[in-house]
């Protein structure tokens, strides 16, 4: 090693708890990143995957509406001598205890062209001796041997199976080796088996294809859309799942924001603990300086360590996100699964990708956080060896540059408020310039405050004037922990209270919304799958309970859109009580609901936000008789689906989609007729028939809530990862500043001040910093709450969300910077009252 | 070989302007030793930084060898400083991170020197010194003597044209103090290299071929010390 750098790295290798906190920083900060990026890769790609192991060698499939594809259509198409191979699917979710699997029917005799996908199962082993048992008898299955292994399962075990709420019974007729992660997620049967426990008989969900490529492929595409009846579409495989994972983008763009607001934070972190190292070795290299290293080469010297600082907090980070990633892999995948699309993941993966942008933005964030300190210690003459004095005066000399950057910033991010109106990247630009302009505020209002506290004190105690004289006078240490601390309690207020708006915002809306007394509901994972149905003749008797009054009969399905691709489509017959609670924001309220019933749509604020569609505009959706265009009569507030959902009517819908399928009811009581025992005698109707969700108007609330608090697990431990970093940083800070003092506190030991004094003083200060942080964020965590939701939630999913303020918000934010301040000034007073006084005042 | 001609430099304290070298003139010749002598505050110490291009003057000139260092930029100055210049402070600056061995060897690096020469180029400076026997020694155990001898190594490892010490004996003992002065000056002269020595202490500049005082800012030559001029 060259003896300069030796010279420069030794004395941070002497210092390893400094060394720690700098990498602690970073890796914190790296961590998050990694963890976030490889939850929502690893939810992502088990569910590509999940479709892969279907689709196998299929490059396009024929997709109908809700009501799936006769299958005579199939037998026809094979028949009609085109180039192209078909396989017919029949697919839905099935459970084996805990394990939700892809349920997935098909012919054994399709296509063999399909390659190792589920429609080619001789490719997945199945056995020409197993074949007769396949086709006669009911009920078997073949699974993974993984899988099977993992359910304790062998071939010729009989095993219960829930599919679509009833209870069937199945048998493993064979497992198969997983060739590819997606194949662990699949429960083969054949599609005659499938299409009746999923109530498909006659029908398939989908006929996968495999075209050839070039012109002969396209020419055979053509001729195949021109045999397709109305409301059949052939789609290239990967478009659809592309437009599922897109509609989970923005909540993986969220994450994303709240990981990089980890690393903001952190950066403060390491440039605190870079510029103490710095300034510690300020002799050092003003040695090096005056012995002839040229300023280059010491600021390439530093620069490097902190490339190297930077590689090492990365790496470290990396292994950390790691294991965060594991326990965040399954909420990312919970909240996928209530939200978006079904998803089990089996392997968490951390894409190539991901570990690059972690290491880049680790290194970058340490050689930022070291190029001003370095510039600062390569650019000073050698005599001056970075005095502190030096370094005080051009901390001081900065504030106004900090104020005049922090008024640019500020005006910048109300610039791109008002001048952008849907980018979502530039609400979070906007965002991370207000929480910047923050940062560089706090320094001034520090020294402001101190100096006029001190003023103010100046009568009554010269040592509380020494106090906080001595803060107003040591800005390169104070305003940078000022700065990082204010910046996180800035960010956890606007969290906290943009949370707890919308929370309130959902409680008022269920309890405007859900005005049935009990909800019955076919259960089954994914959000509008078509084979979550409640059977006709159970309806039927549940309705005709006594005691019932009134019922509204609903089903969630996902339709296809000419432009905008899938949308969910609730089909609603509402019962007379049901229309209040729908709270429109846009539309004729006189007329909504009578052109509603005529045909027209009422779709969500998140719909129309997405689509960008306003009253009196059209959306074409695919039916079973063909594209139709349906006009939007209104638009309603709705925080269920941030996709957004369009309202149809039921009578509307069958007519259209062929399809008189019911997802769930709302059951409306007579007077004095208790939900409690309403809820007894309705589950005692469909016992043995179907299991059914079946929860009284207070249990589908406080359900929602739930689901509502545990989308925000992920937010709430990304929110404690900024937390934890902000105080790292303010104890890093404010531990250097005390150690570099330790003569002055020294002497005034020696002048008489007991060690409790000198405690007491030190935590004075360090609480009083804490206060400033805390008072200049509270009004700017205000705003920070404004903006995400007013700018980034209504952009990110088209909500409107009313601010509500509540102390408890702010509990957390207090409760953080006090006792991050005060827990800093520990290490510096316990030290300072032990130090023996005349070596500490004979150091420098 | 080194010239200096009407140099001037002030420093600004608040709203006084403290002029510490006004229009001051000397000639060193090469393997010369002269000392430069004047009370606290007389600008011995900025001289030194002048000369050795750690600092810029405000007016006049400085030559060495032919070249007008006060005309360099901060790079040129530093690279003359470092191939042409060695400095012994008063408090030593030794590096604590590195051994004793290691801050000889720093200068040579800097020089561009590197591996088994450079090792053996410092190995040989230290037992000039007579501490051949403590390469490996941590520099914070060594008596103040012994830094300042490694100091002493350190400055003439790459065999400078110029040599400056600024107070050299100021933080020793006098015993330590009387070993120190002949060696600086026999290891100067053993490679002609001037020797510029700032100094309060009379025995110390009595022991210069020539002695200069700094007063208000200008150099007189003193013809002898110890008595009144």
């Amino acid at each position: 090693m060259r003896l300069p750098w030796a010279a420069l790295l030794r004395h941070l290798l002497r210092h390893p708890a400094q060394l720690a906190l700098a990498l602690v920083g970073l890796a914190l900060g790296v961590a998050t990143i990694a963890a976030v990026d490889m939850a929502t890769a690893s939810a992502y790609r088990a569910f590509e995957l999940s479709i892969d192991a279907v689709n196998g060698a299929a490059t396009h499939q024929i997709l109908a509406g809700p009501a799936g594809i006769d299958e005579l259509l199939y037998v026809a198409l094979r028949r009609a001598g085109l180039p192209i191979d078909f396989a017919p699917i029949v697919e839905g979710y099935a459970a084996i205890g805990d394990r939700t699997l892809q349920l997935v029917g098909i012919d054994p005799f399709a296509s063999p062209a399909f390659g190792n996908g589920a429609s080619a199962p001789g490719a997945l082993a199945v056995r020409l001796e197993d074949l007769p048992r396949w086709f006669t008898q009911g009920g078997t299955v073949m699974m993974a041997a993984a899988t099977a292994a993992e359910l304790r399962l062998s071939p010729g075990q009989s095993f219960p199976l829930e599919v679509s709420g009833r209870t069937r019974s199945a048998q493993l007729l064979a497992s198969f080796g997983a060739e590819r992660p997606g194949d662990e997620t699949l429960l083969l049967t054949d599609i005659a088996q499938a299409q009746e426990w999923l109530h498909l008989v006659g029908h398939l969900s989908r006929i996968a294809l495999r075209v050839p490529a070039g012109r002969d492929g396209e020419l055979a595409l053509a001729r195949l859309r021109e045999r397709l009846p109305a409301g059949v579409e052939v789609h290239a495989v990967g478009s659809r799942t592309r437009e599922n994972l897109d509609l989970a983008a923005t909540f993986a763009v969220n994450l994303q924001a709240m990981s990089l607001l980890a690393l903001l934070v952190g950066f403060f972190l390491i440039y605190s603990a870079v510029s103490f190292a710095v300034v510690q070795r300020r002799a050092i290299i003003g040695v090096l300086r005056a012995l002839g290293a040229t300023r280059r080469e010491v600021l390439a010297a530093l620069l490097g360590e902190a490339a190297v600082i930077g590689t090492v907090g990365a790496v470290l980070g990396l292994l950390l996100g790691v294991v965060i990633g594991h326990a965040l892999v399954r909420l990312v995948a919970g909240t996928i699964n209530d939200l978006y699309f079904v998803v089990t993941v089996s392997r968490v993966t951390l894409p190539a990708s991901s570990i690059l942008k972690a290491l880049a933005a680790g290194i970058a964030v340490a050689l930022i956080a070291a190029a001003l300190p370095a510039l600062e210690a390569a650019s000073s003459n050698p005599q001056l060896g970075l005095k502190r004095s030096v370094l005080e005066a051009r901390a001081t000399g900065a504030l106004r540059w900090l104020l005049l950057a922090s008024a640019l910033l500020g005006a910048g991010a109300l610039a791109i408020v008002f001048g952008s109106t849907r980018s979502l990247l530039a609400g979070f630009v906007a965002l991370f310039l207000l929480l910047l302009a923050v940062a560089a505020l706090a320094p001034a209002a520090l020294r402001a405050s101190a100096r006029a506290a001190a003023h103010c004190l100046a009568r009554a105690s010269p040592i509380a004037r020494l106090a906080l004289n001595d803060i107003a006078a040591s800005l390169s240490r104070t305003g940078v922990a000022v700065a990082a601390l204010s910046l996180a309690v800035c960010a956890m207020i606007g969290v906290a209270l943009m949370v707890d708006s919308f929370r309130e915002s959902l409680h008022d809306w269920l309890g405007r919304t859900l005005r049935a007394d009990v909800y019955v509901t076919a259960p089954g994972p994914g959000f509008a799958r078509p084979e979550r149905r409640i059977e006709k003749d159970v309806a039927a008797a549940l309705i005709a309970t006594p005691g019932i009054i009134a019922h509204s009969e609903s089903r969630r399905v996902r339709v296809e859109s000419k432009a905008f691709g899938p949308v969910s489509l609730d089909a609603l017959t509402l019962a007379p009580g049901s229309y209040a609670g729908f709270q429109l924001t846009a539309g004729n309220r006189g007329s909504v609901w009578d052109a509603y019933e005529r045909g027209a749509l009422v779709i969500s604020e998140p719909l129309a936000w997405r689509l960008r569609l306003g009253v009196g505009d059209q959306l074409t959706l695919v039916t079973a008789r063909g594209p139709h265009a349906f006009e939007v009569a209104g638009i309603y507030r709705e925080y269920g689906n941030d996709a957004g959902t369009a309202l149809v009517s039921r009578a509307v819908y069958e007519a259209w989609w062929q399809d008189d399928a019911v997802t769930a009811l709302g059951l409306y009581l007579a007077p004095r007729v208790q939900a409690a025992g309403m809820l007894a005698r309705l589950n005692a109707v469909a016992a043995g028939r179907q299991a059914l969700m079946i929860r009284s108007n207070a249990d589908v609330r406080e359900l929602s809530m739930s689901i509502f608090e545990r989308t925000f697990v992920i937010t709430r431990v990304l929110y404690w990862l900024t937390a934890g970093v902000a105080a790292l940083s303010l104890v890093s800070a404010l531990v250097a500043w005390e150690l570099e003092r330790s003569r002055e506190l020294a002497l005034l030991r020696s002048l008489g001040l007991t060690p409790r004094g000198v405690a007491v003083l030190i935590e004075a200060q360090t609480g009083f910093i804490g206060v400033v942080a805390l008072l200049t964020a509270l009004p700017a965590g205000v705003l920070t709450a404004l903006m995400l939701i007013d700018v980034v939630n209504r952009r990110a999913f088209g909500w409107q969300i009313d601010l509500h303020v509540r102390a408890q918000a702010f509990a957390a934010a207090v409760g953080v910077a006090l006792s991050a301040a005060l827990v800093a000034g520990v290490y510096p007073a316990w030290r300072s009252a032990r130090a023996p006084l005349a070596q500490a005042i004979r150091e420098e | 070989m080194l010239r200096i001609g009407d140099l001037s430099r002030s420093f600004r304290e608040g709203q006084r302007v403290h002029r510490v070298l006004d229009h001051a003139n000397a000639q060193i010749a090469a393997g010369e030793v002269v000392a430069i002598i004047g009370r606290s505050g007389s600008g011995k110490s900025t001289l030194l930084n002048l000369v050795s291009g750690i600092d810029r003057p405000d007016g006049g000139t400085i030559e060495f060898a032919g070249r007008m260092i006060s005309a360099l930029g901060e790079p040129e100055r530093t690279l003359f400083r470092r191939k042409h210049v060695g400095f012994v402070y008063q408090l030593f600056n030794l590096l604590p991170t590195l051994d004793v061995e290691e801050n000889v060897r720093l200068v040579l690096e800097l020089n561009g020197v590197h591996g088994a020469a450079a090792r053996e180029r410092s190995r040989a400076a230290l037992a000039e010194v007579g501490l051949g026997d403590r390469l490996h020694s941590a520099v914070d155990v060594l008596s103040g003597g012994e830094q300042q001898r490694v100091a002493i190594a350190r400055a003439l490892v790459h065999e400078p044209a110029l040599l400056l010490a600024d107070e050299p004996t100021g933080n020793l003992d006098q015993d330590s103090a009387r070993e120190i002065v002949p060696l600086l000056r026999a290891l100067a002269q053993r490679r002609s290299a001037a020797l510029l020595i700032a100094t309060h202490d009379p025995g110390l500049a009595r022991s210069a071929d020539r002695v200069l005082e700094l007063i208000d800012g200008r150099l007189q030559t003193r013809a002898a010390l110890g008595a009144p001029s």
